[in-house]
């Protein structure tokens, strides 16, 4: 294959990709039913999806094994210190939101923010001899967020499950962990601390920099990334049409200077517009007030066009230090 | 290329080969501890932030294990497994270490001596310093530059200067980074005293009513007591933090004196008069640590090294967590910013914090090879 794509094996976020390949028209073929590990999209020959664990996906990104895949930051921020040097954030995606959060006792009244948490780390090991535990999957994470706040008395229990359980159960005294509502923090007697927000993540396109780009990968790369960004683009905008009297020149660029409209030409008094979706409602007064009978607002399934926000992302951040092919 | 990193490694091996001799010689007995090591023992003395520098991999019977990242922790488990053993026991070692370091070699040659056990502080501090330039001179070392510090010394100023224990800990931990003092007291990250309703409540009443307080409290809200803080010592940082104010930063005369303190550095006999003017001065309780530090630099004369060479500073105290008294490391005196390719020092905490029964003074040196400017290399 040319290129592999991979995508969520299972569970809602699985459902969200594969919804937002399918507004763009690309969809997410799974071969022989739904247990199978490699699949298609339809009309793309020589793309292969791979659906893999999203732990799976950063591992197969950084190693270069797929070229792009749908992943949360949190992992891609989390994949070991050289992560930033393979892998590349191409777009976020609007949906898989959560935080990572430090979390510790709602008991601990005192503790309010990390400085408190510093000192009470280092309480703990001064008495106890021992250091405070911090259960969590995201070790690099909170590595780095605990040295940016000076924490240093913390040892790390790597925890891959239920991790919001561990004060409770007794194999940790706080947690650092994902948390969407902070709802199952607070069932589990836990509060998330003021300035304890590591990461606020969500889902990315995410590129890897280590993968074979030959000129066919990149060629089918444009191909589906132009898809997805005509529709994020028509997403974001309105087409907004009308018929003018005298003097349209003038209304189109004021239009266009005061809304980000982009006219489409003119003819006959005859105008279109492509504007950002909040601005339509405006624009369309605007045009009212400049003497159009009647203003339509329509939604705009794609809008393909040059330049290509994403396909530029993937070139600007990936191809200079991809291996060129030979 | 290949081959010319083969010979360079070989050449360093070599260097290694008679440092160790030399060690040896001297009395100290070579070891070789095994290069898969416990990771616990390393994080526990360094603290979480080392796990990104060390090889890890799991044991059989899942224990976490990692490549040594030096050797003097398994040197000091070897020589506890051993029973540690009466008066002074004397180890050396040459092999490799690993450590993680990105766009370098992982893997780096190391040679050193550890003793445990002696008595007579200041003189063993100074015939280790003393057997490792000999060793690098012996090694085929070009010319080296040593800085010395004191960890005791430091320690006693900040005690005797009665900052509180939250502010001794900034301090201790600012400056073994390297921060500035201004950032390392910057109080703004505090709850203001003002804001902090129960502390202002808990100025003062004693440790059975604030933890009463703090049980109430907690039982008013319905919150649930998980994990390992006890309501009983919630409240004694509520009593710490209310006799202590810390959000008033500390007094300017405090200040004054940390400032001067710090500062001091340069020639040791001439750091050491400027040592006890500022504790005449500032009426700072360090005479017993001034003694140590003034007879162990006539120790290092009466060894023969050069002590005019020699630049000492206040704020050099290494790894405070670790080491307790004479640190000091060696640089290529041709190129002073390149890294040390001496450093060691005194860790009688060591022994203890890995299981001894009691507090064994030790101290040692690591030279590394990698670092070492060699005559002989290009």
């Amino acid at each position: 294959m040319t290129l592999t794509i991979a995508a969520p094996s299972k569970g809602r976020l699985q459902e969200n990709a594969f919804d937002y390949f399918a507004r763009a028209g690309l969809d997410i073929v799974q071969g022989r039913g739904a247990r199978d590990y490699r699949g298609a999209i339809a009309g793309f020959a020589d793309v292969e999806v791979a659906f893999l664990s999203s732990s799976e996906i950063v591992g197969q990104l950084a190693a270069g094994a797929v070229h792009i895949g749908v992943s949360g930051e949190d992992l891609v921020r989390e994949h070991a210190g050289d992560a930033n040097d393979r892998l590349a954030l191409l777009t976020p995606l609007g949906f898989g939101r959560a935080n990572v959060v430090v979390a510790v006792p709602q008991s601990w009244i005192d503790v309010r923010n990390m400085a408190d948490l510093e000192d009470v780390c280092a309480h703990y090991r001064a008495k106890r001899g021992e250091r405070m535990r911090v259960a969590t999957k995201y070790v690099n994470l909170t590595r780095r967020f605990f040295n940016e706040h000076g924490v240093t008395d913390y040892r790390i229990v790597e925890s891959l499950g239920a991790t919001e359980g561990a004060p409770a159960a007794g194999s940790a005294e706080l947690i650092v962990d994902i948390a969407t509502t902070g709802a199952t923090l607070a069932a589990n007697a836990l509060k998330t601390l003021e300035d304890g927000v590591i990461l606020r993540s969500e889902a990315n396109l995410v590129a890897s920099r280590a993968a074979d780009w030959t000129p066919d990968a990149r060629t089918a790369a444009r191909g589906i990334l132009s898809r997805l960004a005509a529709t994020e683009l028509a997403r974001r905008s309105r087409e907004v049409r009308a018929r003018l009297p005298e003097g349209a020149a003038a209304i189109i660029a004021e239009a266009s200077e005061r809304f980000a409209a982009q006219p489409e030409g003119e003819a006959g008094g005859a105008v279109g517009f492509l504007c950002p979706r909040d601005k339509a409602a405006q624009l369309a007064d605007f045009l009212l007030s400049k003497g159009a009978r009647r203003v339509g607002v329509h939604n705009v399934e794609q809008v393909f066009e040059i330049p290509n926000p994403l396909y530029d992302a993937l070139e600007a951040k990936v191809f200079p230090k991809a291996a060129t092919p030979a | 290329m290949a081959s010319v990193t083969a010979a360079h490694r070989a050449a360093r091996l070599q260097a290694g080969e008679r440092a160790l001799a030399f060690f040896e010689s001297a009395g100290f007995g070579r070891v070789e501890p095994h290069v898969l090591q416990p990771t616990g023992p390393f994080l526990d003395m360094s603290g979480e932030d080392i796990r990104g520098r060390l090889y890890l991999t799991s044991g059989s019977e899942g224990g976490e294990l990692c490549l040594r990242p030096d050797y003097t922790i398994p040197v000091c488990l070897l020589h506890l497994a051993q029973g540690g053993g009466d008066g002074e026991q004397r180890y050396a070692y040459l092999g490799p270490i690993f450590r993680a370091r990105a766009g370098a070699e992982g893997e780096l040659i190391q040679t050193g001596l550890e003793s445990f056990g002696r008595r007579d502080i200041e003189a063993a501090d100074a015939e280790i310093l003393a057997l490792a330039m000999e060793a690098a001179e012996k090694a085929g070392s070009k010319p080296l530059k040593v800085k010395i510090g004191d960890a005791r010394l430091f320690e006693d100023v900040i005690s005797a200067l009665g900052l509180p224990e939250y502010w001794r800990r900034r301090v201790r931990r600012g400056v073994a980074r390297g921060l500035p003092l201004e950032k390392v007291l910057d109080s703004s990250g505090l709850t203001p005293f003002s804001k902090a309703g129960v502390l202002a409540a808990l100025e003062r009443t004693d440790h059975d009513g604030a933890k009463a307080l703090v049980q109430d409290l907690l039982a008013m809200a319905g919150i649930a007591t998980v994990g390992g803080r006890s309501p009983s010592e919630i409240a004694d940082r509520f009593l710490e933090q209310a006799a202590t104010r810390l959000d008033a930063g500390i007094g300017a005369e405090q200040l004054e004196a940390l400032d001067r303190f710090l500062a001091i550095s340069g020639h040791p006999d001439a750091a050491s008069r400027q040592l006890r003017e500022l504790a005449r001065s500032a009426r700072l309780e360090i005479g017993p640590a001034l003694a140590s530090f003034e007879e162990r630099v006539g120790f290092l004369a009466a060894r023969g090294l050069p002590i005019d060479e020699m630049s000492y500073s206040a704020s050099f105290v290494r790894d405070l967590d670790y080491y307790t008294g004479f640190v000091f490391e060696a640089v290529d005196a041709a190129a002073p910013d390149s890294g040390p390719a001496i450093g060691g020092g005194r860790y009688d905490g060591l022994a203890r914090k890995l299981g001894a029964s009691v507090a064994t003074p030790a101290i040692g040196a690591a030279i590394s090879l990698d670092r070492l400017p060699l005559e002989t290399a290009a």
